[in-house]
């Protein structure tokens, strides 16, 4: 014999109840969201609410704006330009701390290939 | 303005909110009737409150409106709508749980006999809502979505985004928590041993 839960009958009632009760718009709601709908045609999809943003503004924000994208390229081609033409104090450093002076193609290639004049071609 | 012959009454809904999206106010009115009622049950049943149902329902409506020109072809509107109508549920039962006060029972429109039955209805769905309050938010939607919707589990798995034995199991602990919460208060809600009066 199968024992129900007082507690489990009358949860079965409520949502028994709750499923029939009828619950029918009037004019007045139905006038309202006609309203919304005319309004939202005639403001074209212009959004309300704040877009979200791109994945360049998000990574603006994430390196503090503008000005730190300024700084950023600056630091990127000075460290380039440092790289390609280094000073003579960055390279007694490098030196100092190396033992010996290393020479980087920024392009992976052969420096020969693009910096070679006309006489170096004479290798060939 | 409804009209008899109206050439969108057979359209599909996808169909409606292109011709929304392309300035067409009929398409509205069509989605309106097919919709709204739905949308407005499922916000009362879930809020026990007509006045909140009807915000929860116009602003579901608003979200349609605006997503329209946006609207995927194989998307279903009534579960996106059941998704929406729950979600923005949830969000009032939360402010609820947190003890924002919210309004009570309607008052009753006018005096006739049936005033106290209906009030003791309404005091019944309050109850219900109040109770599904206290559940986490997934198991308030799980439980609302198959047992006042009467929605089959793979429906509710569709809304939820989550699978059937998800599904199953939260409504299985909800209702198991809604029954600790409506314990013992079968008189005061109205219930004798012969079910409501």
């Amino acid at each position: 014999m199968v024992m129900t839960d007082p507690n489990d009958d009358m949860l079965e009632a409520l949502f028994a109840e709750a499923r029939g009760a009828s619950v029918a718009p009037d004019d007045a709601l139905t006038a309202r969201v006609l309203a919304d709908a005319a309004r939202v045609q005639a403001a074209g999809w212009a959004r309300p609410e704040v877009p979200q943003p791109g994945l360049w503004q998000r990574f603006l924000d994430m390196i503090g704006g503008w000005p730190a994208l300024g700084g950023l390229a600056t630091a990127t081609v000075a460290g380039f330009w440092i790289g390609v033409a280094p000073p003579t104090s960055v390279s007694d450093l490098t030196a100092s701390l190396i033992g010996d002076e290393v020479s980087l193609s920024p392009l992976g290639l052969q420096d020969d290939l693009f910096f070679t004049d006309a006489e170096g071609q004479s290798d060939g | 303005m409804r009209d008899a012959a109206d050439p969108f009454a057979d359209a599909a809904d996808a169909v409606l909110l292109q011709a929304f999206a392309a300035g067409d106010r009929q398409a509205a009115a069509v989605l309106t009737a097919r919709h709204l009622p739905q949308v407005l049950g499922q916000a009362t049943r879930m809020l026990g409150n007509r006045a909140e149902a009807e915000d929860v329902a116009q602003d579901a409506m608003m979200r349609l409106w605006q997503t329209a020109p946006d609207w995927r072809d194989e998307a279903q509107v009534g579960t996106w709508l059941y998704r929406v109508v729950a979600n923005l549920c949830i969000d009032r039962l939360r402010k609820r749980r947190r003890g924002v006060p919210l309004d009570t029972v309607d008052d009753p429109a006018d005096e006739a006999p049936s005033v106290t039955a209906r009030m003791q209805t309404q005091a019944r769905m309050r109850a219900l809502s109040d109770a599904l309050a206290e559940l986490p938010d997934r198991q308030a939607q799980a439980v609302a979505l198959r047992h006042l919707e009467g929605l089959a589990n793979p429906e509710i798995a569709r809304i939820m985004d989550i699978s059937v034995r998800s599904v199953e199991s939260l409504t299985a602990r909800g209702k198991r928590a809604l029954q600790a919460l409506m314990a013992g208060r079968k008189a005061e809600l109205g219930y004798g041993d012969d079910g409501p009066e």
